[in-house]
């Protein structure tokens, strides 16, 4: 019985934990020597780059590891039982009675084919055979309770439900047989920070409520910082530090743990970047601004993505614009069309004068070569056929920029240190070969090479490790400052968008509520959809109030309240009007 | 660690590492090869070394065993006819080595031409969307719910002999559906690929993306494909040779099997002659079976195992 645990007795005793993986190149530890204790009650958050063994010590402990992966050394105790010692029908009988495993993507993780109650009962039935009907409703309807969802839920598909929503349905399946542990793999990776700081304070009540050890893995040092008590600190299998938050917070022992805390953006703290000496934009033939949104609007079917929006980009001195947004507020839209790869519903979008929709084939080919992109997935650009020279060649030459072949590869490999990347080392790799971050640093260089006059950046660091964000980013902002590129920056990230860029935008749903130079937007909102954001980004700072489990914090509500009011300009800068929306009502 | 100081295990465990480096050494893949061409060669040899004259009515003895039987009639096999004569006096050697190829043929054939079909329609299908794509997709659609053999009993009986390039482009008719239907399938998907937007963004041209950023990653996909039809097709073929439909002097395994079974073969005893090409049709399916097999685990690291 849970009951029977001692307090003093940790949950989960980890020691001396050893995981390796057999490859055609060699064993690989994944996992090295691992000594930790979680004690009841205590929160303790795993941090660490993907590949540092994270993921792989809390699968250990469900006994799930992938093949061929097997435990090589150390012990993993559950509370009082040696779960590597376990017969398999006895893990599975552990395993969420005991040990309950919140996955990362809720939205792959729920039968779509269910409602969510019989999927919650599943749980119930495999532990403690048939129970009665009446029973089964009773429990399940107290864990959607406990994780604030409202009871009809139970009589829907996953599908009708928010990301936010199928997180928490996920949180009650974990503690519907209350267990002494509960291992929580980046809850929150999948949702916006609104939705993040929800799911969270959800997760953390329930964990208090029913008095388990929780085991966080994440690699967002503010979002621990909020959430944990204590911090284990893993790079590359190892165990480089661990104590409690403040401890780590205050005074950070490894320069590893140094960096993930320096790496995180602050509003109004240090800037990340070191502004170099200006350069001014690239000759421009045209006297026509750069660009131009005339009225654009899209809809898809019955939504309006985006509002009708216009402003005018001069682009004669090299500027970020960001637009920053939840999920669905319209702005990797505006990004899309931007492209031309989105026609939009009504309105018109001038590159230089000329409508992006009614281009002939050499006004479009100077367009692609003058417009380019960086994108979110840095693993998804590039094909998996071709070396990664091949993304950085084929537009070189496809835009007459070649001159010979030894030129090209001269002008790859300039752009590649330009982003800090030994091109010897990676340019005749594999994408598979290279790490996210290594790829997003190349699709920079690509933009680079072509130097157009304007960059779509769409959310180009959400997916990259959070220590090489800063680095990228200023390879980024580099573009404009080193090389006169002008930038859009689309991100959900306040934080950066406030160190970056010249303008700011918020968009929220498919509006533009709140915009004007970043140190009033971001460091002094006004409007309450601004504040909502700003207050949900999870900083390292002990002293706020974040994930505290208030139940006054409703972004439901706020959300409503933001929707009514009118949006606010902060002021202009020079080169950027954005035509303001008549208010509305 | 030397080689000698390694356990059996760790010496599997090796083999299994250098097969997991270069997924083409697959035993599945090499054996299904193997059966294959063993098919070919004895084509191609048989034409060398044997006598294909003995392929006519009445040139050999009639329903002789092959060597080391004896028929019911008690006469024992001769050199001259190692594995038998059938009851129309013809050496079965002689109608494998013609025969076996002939089979083949119209299936690599067939799916040869059906595939070509299918990238076409898929690529067309998924690249250009809209009212196309509908069109394809529906067609597509309504042939995979009619069944090849009846229309084709109808088609060749209409025909009465065809050759086997006719037959084999009835067949093709049939075989394009389930490649369109894959394809388009990959197609929409590589579409809102990373790197197909960079394509783009690069200016490059419509046929540029299709066959220089889709198609190589689309190869795996294509092969697995072509295997599965050329397996079709030949099932499709034998299935109306067997029926006596086909053609009518060319010999095929299918086109004797029909002929064992009217001749009553199987009453007299006269297993050889149907129970070679049977055989032989069995090496062909198993063959196909391992290269698709093998195939999955090329283009599937997944699946390829290291314990």
């Amino acid at each position: 019985m849970l009951d029977d645990v001692t307090t003093d007795k940790p949950v989960l005793t980890l020691k001396d934990l050893s995981i390796e993986f057999p490859t055609p190149a060699g064993v690989v530890q994944a996992v090295k020597a691992l000594s930790l204790d979680i004690h009841k009650g205590r929160r303790v958050g795993f941090i660490g780059e993907s590949g540092s063994g994270k993921t792989t010590t809390a699968l250990a402990v469900m006994q799930m590891l992938a093949e061929p992966g097997r435990v090589s050394g150390g012990t993993i105790d559950l509370g009082g039982t040696n779960i590597l010692a376990l017969s398999e029908e006895e893990m599975r009988s552990a395993r969420l009675s005991r040990v309950a495993y919140i996955p990362q993507g809720a939205m792959n993780s729920l039968n779509p084919v269910m409602r969510v109650e019989p999927q919650m009962w599943d749980g119930i039935i495999a532990h403690e055979g048939h129970l009665e009907r009446g029973e089964l409703k009773r429990r399940s309807d107290a864990a959607l309770q406990s994780v604030g969802l409202p009871l009809h839920t139970a009589g829907l598909y996953p599908h009708e439900l928010s990301g936010g929503m199928k997180q928490r349905v996920c949180i009650a399946m974990g503690i519907i047989l209350n267990p002494e542990l509960i291992i929580a793999d980046e809850p929150t990776s999948a949702l916006d920070v609104v939705t993040q700081r929800q799911v969270m304070q959800t997760l953390k009540a329930i964990q208090t409520q029913i008095g388990s050890g929780l085991m966080l893995i994440g690699h967002d040092m503010g979002l621990m910082a909020q959430t944990v008590d204590e911090l284990a600190v893993l790079k590359d299998g190892a165990l480089v530090e661990h104590g409690t938050v403040q401890q780590i917070l205050e005074a950070p022992a490894h320069p590893y743990t140094k960096d993930l805390i320096s790496s995180v953006p602050l509003v109004g703290g240090e800037s990340f970047l070191n502004p170099d000496a200006r350069a001014d934009a690239p000759k421009r033939a045209s006297s026509e601004p750069l660009l131009r949104f005339e009225n654009v609007r899209k809809d898809y079917g019955s939504v309006t993505a985006l509002h009708p929006m216009s402003f005018t980009l001069q682009g004669d001195t090299p500027q970020i614009i960001s637009i920053v947004g939840q999920s669905g507020s319209g702005k990797s839209t505006m990004g899309s069309i931007m492209l031309g790869f989105n026609p939009p519903s009504q309105g018109r979008v001038l590159f230089e004068g000329r409508d992006v929709a009614g281009m002939n084939a050499a006004q479009s080919l100077d367009f692609r070569k003058n417009v380019q992109a960086v994108f979110q997935d840095p693993y998804a650009c590039f094909n998996p056929f071709y070396r990664v020279n091949h993304a950085l060649k084929f537009p070189y030459k496809q835009f007459g920029l070649a001159t010979s072949e030894a030129a090209t590869q001269r002008a790859m490999e300039a752009a590649c240190e330009a982003v800090g990347l030994d091109p010897d080392l990676v340019l005749p790799r594999y994408p598979h070969q290279l790490s996210g971050g290594q790829r997003q640093r190349l699709i920079v260089a690509r933009a680079l090479m072509l130097s157009p006059k304007l960059l779509i950046a769409d959310e180009p660091v959400s997916m990259v490790d959070a220590s090489l964000r800063a680095s990228i980013l200023s390879n980024i902002y580099d573009l404009k400052d080193k090389y006169g590129i002008s930038i859009l920056y689309i991100t959900h990230d306040l934080a950066t968008a406030y160190h970056v860029s010249d303008f700011v935008m918020v968009l929220f749903k498919g509006h533009v509520v709140e915009a004007g130079p970043p140190k009033e937007v971001i460091g002094a909102p006004r409007h309450p959809y601004t504040k909502l954001l700003i207050d949900s980004i999870p900083w390292p700072d002990l002293d706020r109030s974040w994930g505290d489990g208030r139940t006054d914090w409703d972004p439901t509500k706020l959300e409503a309240e933001a929707a009514r009011a009118e949006a606010i300009y902060r002021g202009t800068v020079p080169g950027f009007d954005l035509i303001e929306e008549a208010p509305h009502g | 660690m030397s080689g000698a100081h390694m356990t059996r295990a760790e010496r599997r465990q090796a083999r299994r590492i250098r097969r997991f480096d270069n997924p083409w050494l697959n035993p599945k893949l090499i054996w299904g090869a193997g059966l294959l061409l063993s098919i070919i060669f004895i084509g191609i040899v048989g034409r060398v070394l044997w006598d294909l004259e003995l392929v006519f009515t009445g040139s050999s003895p009639l329903k002789l065993p092959p060597l080391g039987f004896e028929n019911l009639r008690g006469q024992p096999g001769v050199m001259a006819h190692p594995i038998g004569t059938d009851g129309g006096g013809r050496d079965m050697l002689a109608m494998i080595i013609i025969g076996a190829p002939n089979t083949l043929f119209v299936g690599l054939l067939a799916s040869l031409i059906g595939m070509s079909i299918g990238i076409f329609l898929g690529f067309s299908a998924g690249f250009l969307g809209g009212r196309i794509d509908d069109t394809i997709r529906v067609g597509a659609d309504v042939m995979i719910t009619i069944p090849p053999l009846l229309i084709l009993v109808v088609f060749q009986s209409a025909f009465g002999d065809v050759t086997l390039t006719m037959m084999a482009l009835l067949i093709a008719g049939f075989v394009w559906q389930s490649p369109t239907r894959l394809i388009r399938a990959q197609v929409l998907s590589m579409k809102q690929s990373g790197y197909v937007q960079m394509a783009q963004l690069s200016g490059a041209s419509t046929s540029h993306i299709m066959f220089r950023e889709m198609m190589p990653n689309l190869v795996p996909y294509l092969f697995g494909s072509f295997i599965a039809s050329v397996t079709t097709s030949i099932v499709t073929a034998v299935g109306l040779e067997v029926l006596g439909l086909g053609p009518q002097r060319i010999p095929t395994l299918g086109r004797t099997i029909y002929e064992a079974i009217n001749a009553g073969a199987l009453i007299q005893n006269l297993w050889w002659w149907w129970g070679i090409p049977t055989l032989l049709l069995g090496v062909i399916f198993i063959g196909l079976l391992l290269i698709n097999l093998g195939l999955d685990e090329v283009s599937n690291p997944r699946l390829r195992r290291l314990s």
